[in-house]
Parts: structure tokens; sequence; C-alpha cells
């Protein structure tokens, strides 16, 4: 992973943790953890490492929990190993495909989330897999396509003479 | 062998996930005190800030409201210990308390949880009411040195024995959760099934059981809940204070003799009942 995408994930999850730690904007703020996980699982390609660092971030975002302590380490971990694994059957690196990879990742961690939650903490099913997590999933989406706007350059094109 | 590994860290979430209550206390504390404390500073500084914003005018009209209420409060204390003496009652226990910033985060899974600034250091033990001007907000839960964290009415496993002002009624209140997070709600559940309670009826906590000091106000009936045929009642509760909108609280510390006056920053002394 190059230096520049290396400082890219750190400030967005140093970004994260001020948003949701410090200014404790909760919902009202993308989730930006999943989308610097998302981004680096791309990068590093390699599902134990990917697994490590979703591992570290579920850990310091469990700090806070009232119950159910471990639901976003299980979540995270799962979600950065399949992450890494996709680069084996997806390539390219398209605005389409990204939007789509971050939104389905966000709504997986959240999905996984509630699988590994003390089930008398958790909100119902359907209200989290088809109004919350939805909404959240495009949210991070869109947050996550911004950054790759704003700071990820693309390889130049080639044209044939 | 890069699947493997993968495959060992999900194990291992999954054994954090099922870690006993004590090793999982000290990963959270660990991790607040290093890598998140920056954070939390942060917030503490921001929640003190905007407490400091609230304007002169509307402290000088609360410190206004209160001066009849305590001048009349003389009177009657002085009534009360007479007629205590003339019963032959000891005086009435009363409580030590401290002054505290409350801080809320705002991660997944930490919606009921709130964190104090102050802690063993600062008197504060487990199970302390946590109260604000305008009824009973949680209860301390875990406590550290210079922090302790507690959760408000809306956890799961928050409890507490209520009944109205006139011991009326008496049952216990906890919380129901509503389809999302902003309707969750109170209902005091075992009233007497005769009890016949009144949207508007005021609860407080009825001292049962020790935990929660007698007279803090929960909140107010909304309206019935469900009822188990000529055995008793329940009734959903306005509760009297909104976890979100906190950001000063008072603990309740322990109990001596005699009544105490809130002073912002430090361990309430006791106040004097005799009359001046």
């Amino acid at each position: 992973m190059r230096l520049r995408f290396f400082l890219l994930c750190t400030a967005l999850i140093a970004v994260h943790l001020v948003l949701h730690v410090a200014l404790a904007l909760g919902p009202a703020a993308p989730d930006l953890v999943v989308v610097a996980l998302l981004l680096a699982s791309r990068a590093l390609g390699s599902a134990a490492g990917a697994a490590a660092l979703g591992f570290a971030l579920g850990l310091a975002e469990d700090a806070f929990a009232a119950v159910s302590f471990g639901a976003s380490v299980f979540a995270l971990t799962v979600v950065g190993a399949l992450g890494a694994r996709t680069r084996d059957f997806f390539v390219g690196d398209s605005i389409p495909f990204l939007a789509v990879f971050l939104a389905l990742g966000k709504w997986g961690r959240d999905l996984l989330e509630w699988v590994a939650s003390d089930p008398v903490a958790r909100p119902p099913f359907h209200d989290l897999a088809l109004a919350e997590s939805p909404l959240a999933a495009l949210y991070a989406a869109a947050a996550g396509l911004g950054v790759r706007l704003l700071f990820i350059r693309r390889p130049p094109v080639r044209r044939r003479p | 062998m890069d699947l493997l590994v993968a495959v060992g860290l999900v194990l291992g979430s999954l054994i954090v996930l099922n870690l006993p209550p004590g090793p999982q206390r000290a990963m959270r504390h660990l991790l607040r005190e290093t890598v998140l404390g920056p954070f939390i500073e942060i917030n503490g500084a921001i929640a003190r800030t905007r407490e400091r914003a609230l304007g002169f005018d509307v402290l000088r009209t609360q410190m206004d409201s209160l001066v009849a209420p305590v001048a009349a409060h003389r009177t009657l204390a002085e009534e009360n210990r007479q007629l205590r003496n003339l019963l032959e009652l000891r005086d009435r226990r009363g409580r030590r308390a401290r002054a505290v910033t409350v801080i809320r985060v705002g991660t997944a899974g930490s919606e009921s949880a709130f964190h104090l600034d102050s802690g063993s250091d600062g008197g504060i033990g487990a199970f302390g009411a946590v109260v604000t001007e305008g009824g009973l907000l949680g209860q301390v839960q875990e406590v550290f040195s210079r922090y302790s964290v507690g959760y408000d009415w809306s956890h799961r496993d928050f409890r507490v024995a209520a009944m109205t002002p006139d011991a009326r009624a008496h049952g216990l209140v906890e919380a129901v959760r509503g389809g999302f997070r902003e309707q969750d709600r109170l209902v005091i559940r075992g009233t007497a099934y005769l009890s016949d309670l009144s949207p508007g009826d005021e609860l407080v906590t009825s001292g049962r059981g020790g935990t929660f000091p007698r007279g803090i106000r929960i909140g107010w009936i909304a309206g019935p809940a469900d009822a188990s045929v000529g055995w008793s009642r329940s009734y959903y509760v306005e509760p009297a204070v909104h976890p979100g909108a906190v950001t000063h609280a008072v603990v309740y510390t322990g109990s001596e003799t005699g009544a105490t006056v809130p002073r912002a920053g430090g361990a309430l002394p006791p106040e004097r009942a005799d009359p001046p």
C-alpha cells in the first residue's frame, strides 16, 4: 500500500473518531471506518492484513458499547477479510463499482453486527435491514466516492496516436 | 496461509464477543485511556463549553426561582425537626452528591451509555444515581479512578422502583424499545390493579432496594400499556429527562445527616438545616 493511501486511510479513521467520539454526531456523520477499511482492504489485497485492520478498528468502535462488546470487532473483521478477497473476483476501480462496493460493505457490516449483537438489545431486523442500514450505506458510499474523487488519482489513460 | 490467518482473526473476534465481563471491561478501559483518550477529552471540553454558553439571564432566572422555595424550606425544616423531636424520631439522612459533566459519544452500540468526568477519586461509587434538574437520568455502572461510565434509563437493564408522590401506587419502571431509538420510552409494571393512574400523574423513585434515593422524579404517566385482569396494570411513562440533551448532572455518592446543596466542580458538603 502506497504511503499516500496509508495516510488517507489513517486520516479517514481520525476524522471518523472526531465526528463520532469527539463531536458525538452519531448517524448524522458517515461511517468512515468502513470506508477506510474497504479502501485499505482493496489496496492491501491480503485477507489477513485487512482482517487484522478490521479487528483493531472494531475494538476501537466497541470501546463505548453499552452491550454486545465484540459485535463491531466481528463485523469489521469479516468485512475486511471479504473486502480483500474481492480483488480476486473483481478487477477495476471504476466509480460505479466503488459505489456498490462501499454500499454493500457498509450494509454487510450492519447486518453482521446485528447478527452478533445481543438479541434483547438490537433493533427489529426489518427496521435495520430495510430502513436504517440502506440509508447509512448510501451515505457511506457517497462519502467514500467523495474521498475517492478528491484524493485518489487514477492513472492517466493512454491514448493511441 | 493468508486465508488461514484471516479465519483465525475471525475466530479471535468471536472469542472477544464471548469474553466474560471482567476482561471486556479491562479492554474497554485500556482503549479509552490510550487511543481514544484525546477524543474523549475534546468531547468533554465541548460539553463544558456548551454548559458555560448557557446565558447569564437563564442562570439568573433559575437562581431567582430557587430563592422562594429555599426560604420556605428553612422554615419547613425547622418545623419538621421540632416535630421529629416531639415524636422522638432520628434525623432524616441527607445525601451527598457530586456535580459532573456528562459526555456522550456517537459510536454504534453506545446509545444508552455515557461518560462522567469524575471517578473514584471524586468519591463516585458504582450504582450511584445520576440526576439532573429535571429528574432521574440513569445509574453509574463502571467506576475508574478518573472517570466513570453509566447508562441512562433507555438501557435494557435499567430498573427503578417507583411510586406516585402520595405513595398510593407502586411499581417497577423499565425501558421498552420503540421501532426506532427515538421512540424508546418507559413503562411502569406491577402496579395494583385497582390503582387507577391518570395521564399526567407524576412518578418518583420510591427508594426501595436502596439503590436510588426516594423522591427523585422519573416522569409522568402517559397512558395505559396493558393489564393482567384482576392482578396488575402497566402504564407508559413520559420520561422527565431526555438523555441526549444532558450535559451536566449530579451523582449521589452516599448518605449523611443533613440535606445537601449541589456545588459545581466538587464534592458537596451538607447544608445545615438550622434556621439562620
